[in-house]
């Protein structure tokens, strides 16, 4: 991925060769690892200390959905702890609309907390003893925000993730999925540039689970915040993301758009992951078609255009099987009223296989 | 069962292991007859224990040889001290004494050997078949037949046996007696080695450290009103101090030297008490008798619903009545004052101890020590520096009724999940607001049933410290056991624990509400 340096002024979070070592004796072990290209397995047993993060780029620009995935353990809480510097890298830097986090002081990193950056936490992490209504205007009330403003903002919030009515309830009394949606109004109360959502629907039921991915997308359509969503399920990650940034023992083993996940998998362990995923909505025209040329040279003549059935590079593969069910013709890829490529049955086939 | 574990058993037991591998086959089968008991064992008791390796049978067979060789011994005692008695008549009541005693033990000796040995034996391959289990779990656990073991089994029958045996057939000797063997000695007498040996082996400790007296201090105030330190040399050729004695007088004169030097602390501790205490009184003493009692009912309704409030004014109606009133209200104002100043002082500390693992590596065993003292200790170093009266017995009822409040305080804040805990942080909250918004408030059912108990201990304290002119219901109780007023005391028992009993549920059922 080639990002020039007009694009990445625009970039809202962006992190440099960032490493965690947990361990007394860090940056030693850090600079250990460096040198004899230690594996996670490796220092564990000759420091005793766990690789959390090792050496991320990862740059996410504004109004982005960026998707952090992998199996649990592979780092990804970590890492999105540094951008809020709940946790402190052992080496690397964080960037936020170009401020270095690590330079901040105390009370300037709490003012960039409490304004800049909403988190949603799997376990939700709401206080118990408190009502949704006083749950969701917590970041307010720790900047000293008047009761009224408070209640006012937290009503609208209450509006926005549909939990009318229960704003006098405590969290007890919700069901999982309305705590999260709590949970996803708390962070957005402060109205902040970043959402960082750590598995926010992994403790979900499946169904309430896929409402709420709706429901966020829809949001977050109208919202236009940057957001870093992790999660260790392919399809969420590929459901909700711009790009994803794929992790392994806490290094970045691929970073793309869903498409390019999924038919160019970096190695053997992404190609893992991506296996059992359904193509359908993955892979579009441009990416199974054939020149027309080559296509006449191979095959045959083409016939007459209004005998065939016509599709733009940019449908996927569901709309390509549905326009060619019941055509013996291969389907005419038309852009600008021209034929710019083929798609034959065998190739759409193919294509639905992840092969391309 | 597959031949590999016949091969086990066999490798586990070593000598005999057919016969070990057959009964713990019928062990592991449940067929091992009710009455088998092992004949090796039977015959070699702990000896045969020490050689399998069992130290635990090996304990208990070695306890049941020694009780019984211990019973025999003291039978040839008594027996002996019987024969000195026959044929004196006015002595017959001694003869027929030490006669009853010589047979119990005899009869005691043979029971223990026989049916001990029996049981013995018959747990012997059932528990060697636990050894066999671990064994097989456990790699260094002892397994076959060790003659080497035989040397443990020499030394540990070697340190036990012969002064246990020859302690039992002995008379004790008199502390007095020793005493006086010690004079004698140091005056370079011959004392036979028998008599010595008994001295210093049975008995008391024998005393190892003698100190010089230490001079008498005494403070006088000179004539610019300072005060002088007199010190008197002890008398020549007193005996001197054994350690125990040495320190109780090194703590005096400490307790001495502050209480006349830094007097002015205390003073000022009793007066801030005083004044507490006064303050607290006028509400419970002072009001009209009315007045406080219908406030109580009021807030025990309030705080804990109809029943407790019922009950509540059943147990003030009875104090009331066996006029107990103004007694009760004394104690009310005490227990007050104590929990008050445990939770200012015990929260704070709870809340330290809670965060920092310093705080708690700090106060742990300090906390440990103090809830292990029996509370009226309490009672000496607060009369020691605060003389008798409230104050003192405010403080003593502090120091005991404290470390629940610490640590159960220290237990909510530890169980703040830290989740939550990150969760503030991510939204900027700073170290008070986590403090005060999110840890103390989840950790208040922990810190409500601190105080709970704080008012519980301080209320059984106050009681004690009427030992030192607490007042209150206590007094009565102690007035009753010194001039054996057993109904009055009684009542007053009753009174008191009428008084815990409500304050208890009150507390209680007001937690269980708010949660
Ligand atoms: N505070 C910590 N101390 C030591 N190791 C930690 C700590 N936090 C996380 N780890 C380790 O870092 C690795 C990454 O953890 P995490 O970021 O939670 O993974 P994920 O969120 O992907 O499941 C894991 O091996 C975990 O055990
Ligand atoms: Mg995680």
């Amino acid at each position: 991925m080639s990002i020039d340096e007009s694009d990445r002024r625009s970039d809202v979070v962006v992190c440099n060769n960032v490493w965690k070592i947990f361990g007394a004796r860090a940056s030693e072990a850090m600079e250990a690892v460096k040198k004899d290209n230690l594996s996670k397995a490796e220092v564990l047993e000759r420091f005793e200390y766990v690789v959390g993060v090792r050496d991320v780029s990862i740059n996410v620009g504004e109004g982005e959905v960026f998707c952090i995935m992998g199996l649990s353990g592979s780092g990804k809480s970590t890492l999105v702890r540094h951008i809020n510097r709940l946790i402190e890298p052992t080496h690397g830097e964080i960037l936020i609309n170009g401020t270095n986090v690590g330079g901040l002081g105390a009370e300037d990193l709490r003012e960039m907390r409490a304004n800049q950056i909403g988190m949603v936490f799997q376990n939700m992490a709401l206080l118990p003893h408190r009502t949704v209504r006083d749950n969701i205007a917590f970041s307010l009330e720790l900047r000293n925000v008047d009761a009224f403003t408070r209640s006012e903002i937290a009503d609208k919030m209450i509006g926005l993730v549909s939990l009318q009515g229960y704003g006098d309830r405590l969290p007890a009394d919700l069901s999982g999925g309305m705590q999260q949606r709590v949970g996803l109004a708390r962070a957005m109360a402060a109205d902040p540039d970043i959402l960082l959502m750590d598995e926010p629907f992994s403790a979900l039921d499946p169904l309430i689970r896929r409402g709420l991915q709706d429901e966020f997308l829809d949001l977050s359509k109208t919202m236009k915040k940057t957001t870093l969503f992790i999660t260790h399920d392919l399809d969420e990650a590929i459901r909700m993301g711009s790009r994803i940034a794929i992790m392994k023992d806490g290094e970045i083993v691929q970073i793309g758009t869903p498409e390019k996940i999924v038919t160019e998998p970096a190695d053997d362990y992404v190609a893992d992951f991506v296996a059992g995923i359904s193509k359908l909505k993955l892979i579009f025209a441009h990416t199974v078609m054939q020149p027309v040329e080559q296509y006449e040279k191979e095959v045959k003549k083409l016939p007459a255009l209004d005998k065939c059935p016509q599709a733009t590079p940019d449908d996927d593969l569901d709309t390509l099987v549905g326009v060619s069910v019941g055509q013996d013709n291969p389907i005419v890829i038309m852009s600008d009223s021209k034929p710019v490529g083929i798609v034959t049955k065998d190739a759409l086939l193919r294509g639905i296989q992840g092969e391309v | 069962m597959s031949q590999d574990d016949l091969k086990l058993f066999k490798e586990f037991a070593g000598q005999n292991g057919d016969y070990y591998a057959d009964k713990f086959l019928q062990i592991q089968k449940s067929i091992l007859p009710r009455t088998h008991i092992n004949y090796a064992a039977l015959l070699g008791s702990f000896v045969w224990a020490g050689l399998r390796g069992n130290w635990l049978l090996f304990t208990i067979g070695f306890v049941i040889d020694l009780v019984a060789m211990v019973n025999l011994a003291l039978f040839f005692k008594y027996a002996e001290k019987a024969s000195e008695y026959i044929g004196q008549d006015d002595k017959i009541y001694l003869l027929d004494r030490y006669d009853g005693w010589s047979s119990n033990h005899l009869l005691m000796a043979v029971l223990t050997f026989v049916l001990g040995r029996i049981l013995f034996a018959w747990f012997a391959d059932r528990f060697y078949a636990n050894q066999y289990a671990r064994w097989r779990t456990d790699e260094k656990t002892p397994s076959s037949f060790v003659l080497s073991r035989l040397v443990i089994v020499a030394v540990v029958s070697a340190l036990i046996l012969p002064l246990t045996i020859y302690r039992s057939t002995q008379f004790v000797p008199e502390q007095r007696a020793c005493i006086k063997q010690d004079r004698l000695i140091e005056s370079g007498e011959q004392v036979p080695f028998k008599d010595r040996f008994n001295c210093a082996v049975m008995g008391e400790f024998p005393t190892l450290i003698w100190i010089d007296r230490p001079d008498t201090i005494n403070y006088r105030k000179d004539d610019s009103g300072q005060y002088v330190e007199i010190r008197t040399p002890a008398r020549e050729g007193a005996p001197p101090f054994n350690l125990n004695k040495y320190m109780s007088q090194t703590i005096d004169d400490g307790i001495q030297y502050a209480t006349i030097f830094y007097g002015s602390i205390f003073d000022q501790i009793t007066a801030f008490l005083n004044s507490m205490l006064n303050a607290i009184e006028a509400v419970f003493v002072g009001t009209p008798w009315p007045v406080t009692m219908l406030v109580l009912v009021f807030i025990a309704y309030k705080m804990a619903g109809r029943r407790t409030a019922i009950f509540a004014a059943a147990s003030l109606f009875y104090l009331a009545i066996f006029d107990f009133w103004q007694t009760a209200m004394d104690t009310m104002s005490l227990v007050v004052a104590s929990t008050i100043i445990c939770t200012i002082v015990g929260l704070p500390l709870g809340i330290w101890v809670g965060k920092s693992d310093r705080g708690n590596s700090i106060t742990t065993p300090i906390l440990d020590v103090m809830q292990t003292i029996p509370s009226f200790v309490y009672l000496l170093p607060a009369i020691a520096f605060f003389s008798i009266g409230k104050p003192p017995a405010i403080l003593a009822t502090v120091i005991f009724a404290m470390p629940p409040m610490v640590r159960l305080t220290a237990l909510g804040i530890k169980h703040v999940p830290e989740n939550t805990k990150e969760a503030a942080l991510a939204f900027g909250a700073n170290p008070r607001q986590l403090l005060t918004k999110v840890e103390l408030p989840l950790a208040l059912p922990s810190i409500m049933a601190g105080m709970n108990q704080v008012v519980m201990m301080s209320l059984a304290m106050v009681v004690i410290a009427a030992f030192i002119g607490a007042g209150g219901m206590g007094f009565i109780v102690v007035e009753a056991l010194n001039n054996a007023e057993t109904g009055r005391g009684l009542l007053a028992g009753f009174g008191i624990a009428l008084l815990a009993m409500m304050i208890d549920s009150v507390v209680q059922k007001a937690n269980k509400i708010r949660d």
